[in-house]
């Protein structure tokens, strides 16, 4: 099984903030320490750079707090930091991966993400067309979940004090008040789907780790899934429950459903939709693409007569074309999420300990 | 031997997981077993087999006359706290780097872990990182020749542990040359003269012994050849479902027929004669010495050492002077772990009392909790201590 990268995602973030060679900030080639000072070279640095690319009233109004319209009605919120290292990786970057992070954090709630804040601490010396760069590919993936940039911080810290560029982003988003989703809201009988493949994210970033450098022909995953999840709960209006899928993979997030429940959830291996080259290096390196991160995915559980609809209405999106249904919730064992093998037999999958490293033999 | 496409010869890639090829073999096992007509021990010697056999639940496909135990296959749990120590010890020296494959980053030693209260809890690297030691995870033993190349000033130290296969690429980086500044802790085992040490012990009672895939690619079979003229049969073992299923059919042959041999059901990849160039580079760099295994016993010629020529990377030497002895040696395991049982296939993990209690993946007491190879942490991953898990749908 393979995933195109929907093309029209890529095309989009090509064009973004105007030609991505073009310089903003001129005069200077890296971060200094003024650029946190609250002084000239601030305010140049956000007149030239952020406004100029997040590019939205509110913002362009250089006011102290963003005033944004009245949502009219309930209000998720939801704030997430990021480090990533390399800050740069197939398929993504720190800058995306920040914009969608928050981004998915609202939207597995059933809310509708509208403004967001992005706060940067920055190391001094970071190379500042990097920088740019980042902050390119914030504004794109924004621009891609029909969300603004309204408010922001940046903060500069001595050279060997951080490691480059830290995101800070936090959001706000619209929650209609028919909304009702939970784990409590889970019944035996509920299958459980995924929008893709799983593990593409985690190997992809490990591929390029220092000491690894191996050539993989895989992307990240990460993409802002507000629309998606949208398009689904159209069609699927009962979804019990949605959590997007990250550190951790699956096994995270089926635990995290199961903990103290009185159900179980029960994945099929044979199931799981899981990208040939993911396979193939998970299987060299000892990794399990179960518990491997993700940064474009989310996990639903839907009542069994809409599970048809909601796996159309994810297909027929191009973050969900590998879409699949992976498994259900079951009576029994309770308080478990387990995995029944292509043989038969079935096994525990068990919470994620810590980071995984390859093995030894 | 077992032929058309339940023989090894015949398995493709695309087969290697295949359901129906794996039901076969499942069959294939349950006749054999009831052919033999008594309940047979076997036992595999390579944390990846553990792993495997816990991923894909194989033990549930097999008759309950036929056992499949966990043997002494984990680098990390055999390794001696000497070597653990050592490591420690070394990365809390000013101007050394220790560079450790991630795996035994987490494995404590001996020396106490001041300042904890939950009982026998000793130091490991992770804990030396934490209290400023240069400890860096790597990759392969080629990283830390880099790592070294690029840090002149600074003394590299390689913690080398691992058995016959992991040995290979430190031979080869050191017989191609290795930088002044980088040394290596000397903890590579080898396995097959602890082997001949179990039938040794009480109550041995093991049939039939699947070898390890890996370090048979590299030694070949013929130093399991001593088993089999004991009456233990032997085959070599690969990782895939297939492999494992394939292994204990061959291993069930023998014992039916009463004729324990050392086959090779895993022969994609061994060879009878093992890999030729890859063991004379060995034989080159290192000669084999009595070393500790953990817990276990010290065991003649299993331990790697580099021979005279190459003796100045040996972390052992160039640091003699600057070692804490005294410290180095200390109680094998902490109090109420009995990683040693497990290792020799004696006790299955949730017979011991700390296990899943005091000792878990987050907070491992001994080292089979630890590492990814070992076999406690595979039977608490893999709820392989729980009882079969029997589903009840909606």
């Amino acid at each position: 099984m393979t995933t195109e990268t929907p093309s029209d995602v890529q095309n989009a973030e090509r064009s973004a903030g105007g030609d991505a060679s073009e310089r903003l900030v001129t005069r200077y080639d890296s971060v200094r320490l003024s650029h946190g000072s609250g002084g000239k070279l601030t305010l140049e640095l956000i007149e030239e750079l952020f406004v100029s690319v997040f590019s939205n009233e509110p913002l362009r109004e250089l006011t102290d707090a963003a005033i944004v319209e009245n949502l009219g009605g309930r209000i998720a919120f939801a704030t997430d930091s990021h480090t990533v290292k390399p800050a740069f990786f197939p398929g993504g970057d720190i800058g995306r991966l920040a914009v969608a992070g928050t981004i998915n954090d609202l939207a597995v709630m059933g809310a509708k993400p509208a403004y967001m804040t992005a706060a940067f601490l920055l190391e001094e010396g970071y190379d500042m067309a990097e920088l740019e760069r980042v902050v390119r590919s914030m504004k794109a993936t924004a621009d891609e979940a029909g969300v603004a940039i309204v408010a922001g911080d940046t903060k500069v810290l001595e050279r060997g004090h951080g490691d480059g560029v830290f995101i800070n982003t936090t959001g706000i988003g619209f929650l209609a008040d028919d909304v009702k989703l939970g784990v409590g809201y889970i019944r035996p009988g509920d299958k459980v789907l995924v929008n893709g493949t799983l593990g593409d994210h985690g190997i992809a970033v490990m591929s390029r780790r220092e000491g690894l450098d191996l050539t993989v022909e895989l992307e990240s995953d990460v993409a802002p899934l507000n629309g998606l999840i949208e398009a689904v709960m159209q069609v699927a209006p009962n979804v019990r429950f949605m959590r997007d899928i990250t550190r951790g993979g699956l096994a995270a997030v089926a635990n995290e459903v199961v903990l103290r429940q009185p159900f179980g959830l029960r994945v099929f291996d044979v199931a799981v939709p899981i990208h040939d080259v993911v396979e193939q290096y998970s299987e060299m390196l000892g990794i399990d693409p179960l518990l491997a991160a993700n940064e474009g995915k989310v996990l639903m559980i839907v009542p069994p007569g809409e599970a048809a609809a909601a796996l159309g209405a994810m297909k027929a999106h191009p973050l969900g074309r590998e879409a699949a249904i992976i498994g259900d919730i079951v009576k029994k064992p309770t308080g478990i999420a387990l995995v029944e093998t292509a043989y038969g037999t079935r096994r525990v999958l068990e919470m994620p300990i810590e980071e995984q490293l390859p093995r030894i033999c | 031997m077992t032929e058309g496409a339940l023989a090894p010869g015949a398995f493709r890639p695309e087969t290697y997981k295949d359901p129906q090829l794996v039901a076969q073999l499942k069959e294939r096992i349950a006749e054999l077993a009831t052919e033999i007509g008594r309940p047979v021990k076997l036992m595999h010697i390579c944390g990846t087999h553990e792993h495997e056999i816990g991923r894909f639940a194989l033990r549930d496909l097999l008759p309950e006359s036929v056992t499949v135990l966990a043997g002494p296959g984990c680098p990390v749990c055999v390794c001696d706290n000497e070597y653990i120590n050592m490591a420690i010890q070394l990365s809390l020296t000013p101007g050394v780097i220790l560079c450790s494959f991630g795996d035994m980053l987490a494995v404590p030693g001996s020396i106490p872990l001041e300042g904890e209260r939950r009982g026998d809890v000793r130091m490991s690297l992770l804990d030396a990182r934490a209290r400023g030691g240069d400890v860096r995870a790597v990759y392969s033993v080629f990283e830390c020749k880099r790592i070294a190349e690029a840090n002149p000033d600074k003394q590299v130290v390689f913690f080398s542990v691992g058995f016959e296969t992991t040995v290979v690429a430190v031979a080869a980086m050191l017989k191609r040359g290795a930088p002044d500044n980088l040394t290596v802790i000397e903890a590579n085992y080898y396995t097959p003269p602890a082997t001949s040490l179990l039938p040794e012990l009480d109550g041995f009672d093991i049939e039939g012994f699947m070898l390890p895939g890996h370090a048979v690619t590299i030694t070949g079979l013929r130093v399991y050849e001593h088993l089999a003229e004991r009456g233990i049969a032997c085959a070599s073992g690969g990782f895939e479902p297939v492999d494992v299923m394939a292994s204990i059919v061959s291993l069930l042959e023998q014992l039916r027929d009463g004729k324990p041999t050392v086959a090779n059901p895993y022969n994609r990849l061994v060879k009878y004669d093992g890999n030729e160039k890859a063991k004379r580079e060995v034989d080159e760099v290192y000669e084999l010495a009595p070393i500790r295994w953990r817990g276990i016993a010290e065991i003649p010629a299993s331990g790697y050492k580099l021979r005279e020529a190459y003796a100045k990377h040996s972390a052992a030497r160039r640091f003699a002077g600057t070692l804490d002895e005294v410290a180095l040696r200390g109680a094998e395991h902490p109090k109420g772990c009995r990683c040693a049982e497990v290792t020799l296939g004696q006790i299955r993990p949730d017979e011991c009392g700390v296990f899943g209690k005091l000792c878990t993946p987050d907070s491992p007491y001994g080292p089979c909790m630890v590492s990814h190879e070992g076999t406690c942490r595979a039977w608490y991953v893999y709820g392989m201590h729980k009882e079969r898990l029997t589903v009840e749908a909606a």
